[in-house]
């Protein structure tokens, strides 16, 4: 085999290749891998430091999400009370109206009544005084004599009544 | 036929004679500066451009390379320690690389083919994991020969042992390098021959399995040189640990 063989090239082909691996060596630890290894490493924090933001960040959403979540929860209950206590006034307010609305028409009722029975009263008044004075009238004239004023008052307190109690009949029908 | 190893004859170029020293450039020495220039011309044409945070082509090659490397150099030496050996186990695996790759070239030469170039770089780095162990341990380095949880009794045998396999490492690391890059253009030269020589008719089936055998080759180059760096992480991860 020439490898065995040409032992005289051995030293040329130690020597140079040592020297060049040297050379090799010198310039790229000198002028390539420093800058190549900087810039991979820079990108290896970049992306280890962005992953810990997104970590970070994430977990931080995830606490707003549940403040969020809380408040919304005790918001709903706080809203739930005050529907509640509205419905509550409401039903007060109206049945306080309802009451007073009563007690009102109740009120104008009685106070009706008491016109209605002053009316009435009046008008019995006035009608007996009417037919008194229509019922004398008309007897005067029936009976073409002067009565005496018992007779005439007997006569028309009789009429009288005999009036009201048919007024009083036909009011009941 | 040609003989399947005339191309492994390496012949003087410039003859160099110094003190009786034979320093000639010969054509294993030019097809190596060719491979080297090449890398050496890919790495400052990315540093002459400045170094892109958003990485272009070849940038991100010569990246991927790098990172590939320190993670290697981190898992077998360690990340504190092994930082200081990421530019020397680059080069290496890079010089390696360049000249098993350069020898693919009809007409070039692979200089790991020569088995003076892969041993005194594996004696280099045998050496260099001496001094790295005295460098670090003193005295203590020599608890190297004595493997941690052995009987007492074992030690004399143990030391011999452990001495075999620590000059062996060197041997296997130069011998498995030159062997396999021996070996892959010994078989491309054969297959050639014959497609060569061959009548057409014939000569087809072997030009084929040339084709198939340098993708083969074009892989198992860049294996040996993972392997030998491979292996070197772990010979001065060794003796930084001490077992």
């Amino acid at each position: 085999m020439p490898q065995f063989e040409q032992v005289s090239v051995f030293g040329s082909l130690i020597f140079w290749s040592l020297i060049s691996f040297g050379l090799l060596f010198f310039i790229l630890k000198k002028f390539a891998f420093p800058p190549i290894l900087e810039a991979l490493e820079l990108r290896e924090k970049k992306i280890r430091d962005d992953r810990d933001d997104s970590e970070r960040l994430k977990e931080e959403a995830k606490k707003i999400k549940e403040e969020l979540e809380a408040t919304l929860k005790s918001a709903h209950g706080k809203a739930e009370t005050i529907v509640q206590l509205a419905q509550d006034e409401a039903k007060k307010f109206q049945a306080k109206q309802l009451q007073e609305t009563e007690a009102k028409v109740r009120q104008i009722q009685k106070e009706a009544e008491a016109d209605i029975q002053g009316s009435r009263d009046k008008l019995l008044q006035e009608m007996r005084s009417y037919t008194a004075a229509l019922t004398i009238a008309s007897t005067e004239k029936f009976l073409k004599k002067a009565l005496d004023d018992a007779d005439k008052k007997r006569l028309v307190d009789e009429s009288i009544e005999q009036v009201i109690q048919e007024l009083e009949k036909s009011q009941r029908n | 036929m040609e003989s399947p190893l005339h191309h492994f004859e390496v012949h003087t170029i410039i003859p160099i004679h110094i003190g009786g020293l034979d320093l000639s450039i010969n054509n294993a020495i030019v097809a190596m500066w060719v491979g080297l220039a090449i890398v050496a011309g890919a790495f400052m044409l990315v540093v002459s451009r400045g170094v892109n945070p958003v990485p272009g082509k070849l940038q991100s090659v010569l990246e991927v390379a790098l990172e590939f490397i320190r993670s290697m150099v981190y898992e077998f030496i360690g990340e504190e320690e092994g930082k200081k050996y990421v530019p020397f186990i680059a080069t290496l695996f890079l010089f390696i690389l360049a000249c098993n790759l350069i020898g693919l070239v009809p007409g070039s030469y692979t200089i790991t083919s020569q088995v003076a170039v892969t041993g005194a770089i594996a004696v280099g780095i045998f050496i260099m994991t001496l001094v790295i162990g005295f460098g670090k341990h003193g005295m203590h380095f020599f608890g190297i020969l004595v493997p941690p949880g052995i009987p007492k009794i074992m030690i004399p045998l143990m030391i011999p042992i452990e001495i075999i396999s620590m000059l062996a490492r060197p041997i296997s690391l130069a011998v498995r390098l030159f062997a396999n890059m021996t070996a892959g253009h010994t078989v491309l030269a054969v297959l050639f021959g014959l497609a060569m020589t061959g009548p057409l008719w014939l000569g087809w089936l072997p030009f084929s399995f040339t084709i198939v055998i340098n993708g083969l080759e074009i892989a198992i180059a860049f294996i040996q040189a993972y392997i030998f760096t491979t292996l070197t992480c772990v010979y001065i991860g060794d003796v930084i640990k001490l077992h």
